[in-house]
């Protein structure tokens, strides 16, 4: 996007860290990756979590970057950058019981997935590794595959801390 | 007398003179600033802050010189709109006794907008969309009687509160459905989008039950080219858009919900690029003009429904014509004033500034303000 180019040229690297999630800033984070820019305030900056310096130059299997195939349709803070994994909750919180649904592609077998984000729940936000993905996102009318929604709702503490990608199984047709 | 010394003492001499001359500091009291009268250009941004998210905010600014003015707590994940009548900001909202644990209570809150202080706190069922602060998740009767909340576990239902009386009346559930669109000409009636493409319409009485249900025919298609549920309105006629530009105008005022027309945002020459709507609060329309505004971006994809505008598109709905094109300042959320020639002002999703367009007679930027918020996603005007 051409935008996107003339706005990385305008800008150098912030390491202010802050961050949030299901947000209105969203999906802007994923051009951010190794782009230089000042983000005083917004919680798009994802340096602390990101060493590559540039878009073309990073690992898609590295689980800590936005762009891993897991994280198609996530928003939220990555629990792989606040002390969790891919599929385990960081210590100290618990696992919503409910979550949200995406189908992605696997890089590696070319096949789709479909992925269960659930939420670590009842402490304070992460604010580590944010991002933003829509793949089939859709509006919460379609409420199981909404991702601007806190799905810690069901949890005896509501609190959103981080999100979880689980996979449930191969999906039979391309998202 | 040295001439050092000399100097030595027409200094003391000065500064004893002008010691004398400045009066001490008249002892103080801490007082509370007044705030400045309301006008149609002061500015509320809700910010989830989510880094923080027990602790959401709006920031209230004044849109023309970007003063900022005040601030009032939302809670965790509060929803909040302006009453019809401006007088109050409504908060839907939990609080943990604990901070982030204990005893969680709900309430929808009222707060004056002319000192910001709390008018009202109502109990509410502890489910209000801990969601993004859309427009339509908390929306008031035309006539500030009744406040309807949405609320999800993730079932959804909706909370009809009686904000007159001060006291929740009733909740209705709302399977496979969201967002609330109230009806202007009738003051007991709303509607809300479902997943199977129709609408429900909800009429109640004057104590807030819930006495008729209405579902429409199909009126989307939510697999092929989903409607965004933020929607602007003129009176019972709400606009949406579809991901893929489509507009839909739909009439909500009668038992039932019905699609008066719809039409391609802009012709296939404004859409070569793959131009498609995008963000949060991407819609608003100006009763006056008869104009709408819509944020768009290039190279529309699967999944790029969210990216902030790359251009503001103004729509003759009467041409049904794109008659202007804008730079969108990487708008997330826009809104009109609330006037005859409305300004427009859009929340940079990039730079977290809010900036200033006018409309009449066509957009021009205006002004831009320093940073403000770190999680903003809804702004609303006086």
């Amino acid at each position: 996007m051409e935008w996107l180019d003339n706005f990385f040229e305008k800008k150098t690297r912030s390491i202010a860290q802050n961050s949030s999630r299901r947000g209105a800033l969203a999906r802007i984070a994923k051009y951010f990756v190794g782009a230089a820019f000042v983000l005083p305030v917004l919680p798009f900056d994802r340096s602390s979590a990101n060493a590559a310096t540039n878009s073309k130059d990073f690992d898609p299997l590295d689980d800590q970057r936005c762009e891993y195939w897991r994280y198609c349709a996530l928003d939220g803070h990555l629990c792989t950058c606040c002390g969790g994994s891919i599929t385990t909750c960081p210590p100290g919180s618990s696992a919503s019981t409910v979550s949200w649904i995406g189908t992605c592609e696997n890089p590696e077998d070319g096949k789709h997935y479909i992925v269960s984000y659930y939420d670590c729940c009842g402490v304070s936000s992460c604010g580590r590794c944010y991002c933003n993905e829509n793949i089939g996102e859709k509006p919460a009318y379609r409420m199981g595959l909404h991702n601007d929604i806190n799905w810690c709702m069901g949890n005896e503490s509501e609190v959103y801390h981080c999100t979880v990608s689980i996979v449930l199984g191969t999906a039979s047709d391309k998202a | 007398m040295s001439n050092n010394k000399l100097l030595h003492v027409i200094g003391l001499c000065f500064f004893l003179n002008f010691s004398n001359a400045i009066a001490d500091i008249a002892p103080e009291t801490i007082s509370i600033e007044k705030l400045e009268p309301a006008h149609p250009h002061r500015i509320y941004l809700t910010d989830l802050a989510l880094g923080h998210v027990i602790d959401g905010r709006i920031h209230i600014l004044n849109g023309d010189n970007f003063k900022y003015l005040g601030l009032i707590g939302t809670g965790l994940m509060g929803l909040t709109a302006l009453s019809s009548d401006s007088s109050e900001m409504l908060n839907a909202t939990a609080y943990y006794s604990k901070g982030t644990r204990g005893e969680k209570t709900e309430f929808l809150e009222a707060y004056s907008t002319e000192d910001l202080t709390l008018k009202a706190e109502i109990p509410i069922p502890p489910r209000h969309a801990q969601a993004l602060p859309y427009v339509g998740t908390i929306m008031p009767s035309a006539d500030d009687h009744f406040v309807y909340i949405q609320n999800a576990t993730p079932a959804s239902s909706i909370s009809i509160v009686d904000r007159k009386n001060e006291r929740f009346a009733s909740e209705v559930t709302t399977p496979g459905c969201w967002i609330i669109l109230p009806s202007a000409s009738n003051m007991a009636r709303f509607s809300t989008m479902c997943g199977d493409g129709t609408f429900l319409t909800i009429t109640h009485d004057q104590k807030g039950e819930v006495v008729k249900q209405s579902r429409s025919e199909k009126l989307f298609n939510a697999d092929d080219d989903p409607l965004f549920v933020q929607a602007a309105r003129i009176g019972d006629l709400f606009y949406f858009v579809s991901y893929l530009g489509i507009i839909h105008e739909i009439n909500v005022g009668g038992e039932t919900s019905v699609l008066k027309k719809s039409w391609p945002l802009g012709s296939v020459k404004d859409l070569e690029g793959g131009w498609r709507p995008g963000g949060y609060q991407l819609i608003a329309v100006d009763k006056t003009s008869r104009r709408l505004y819509v944020a768009m971006h290039s190279g529309g994809k699967e999944g790029s429904h969210k990216y902030p505008g790359e251009e503001i598109w103004a729509v003759d709905l009467k041409t049904k014509k794109v008659i202007q094109r804008i730079a969108g300042a990487n708008s997330i959320a826009m809104t009109l004033t609330k006037e005859r020639k409305p300004y427009l002002y859009l929340y940079d999703g990039v730079e977290a500034k809010i900036n200033k367009y006018e409309t009449i007679p066509q957009m021009k930027a205006i002004s831009v303000s320093e940073p403000v918020g770190e999680f903003a996603g809804l702004i609303q005007t006086h």
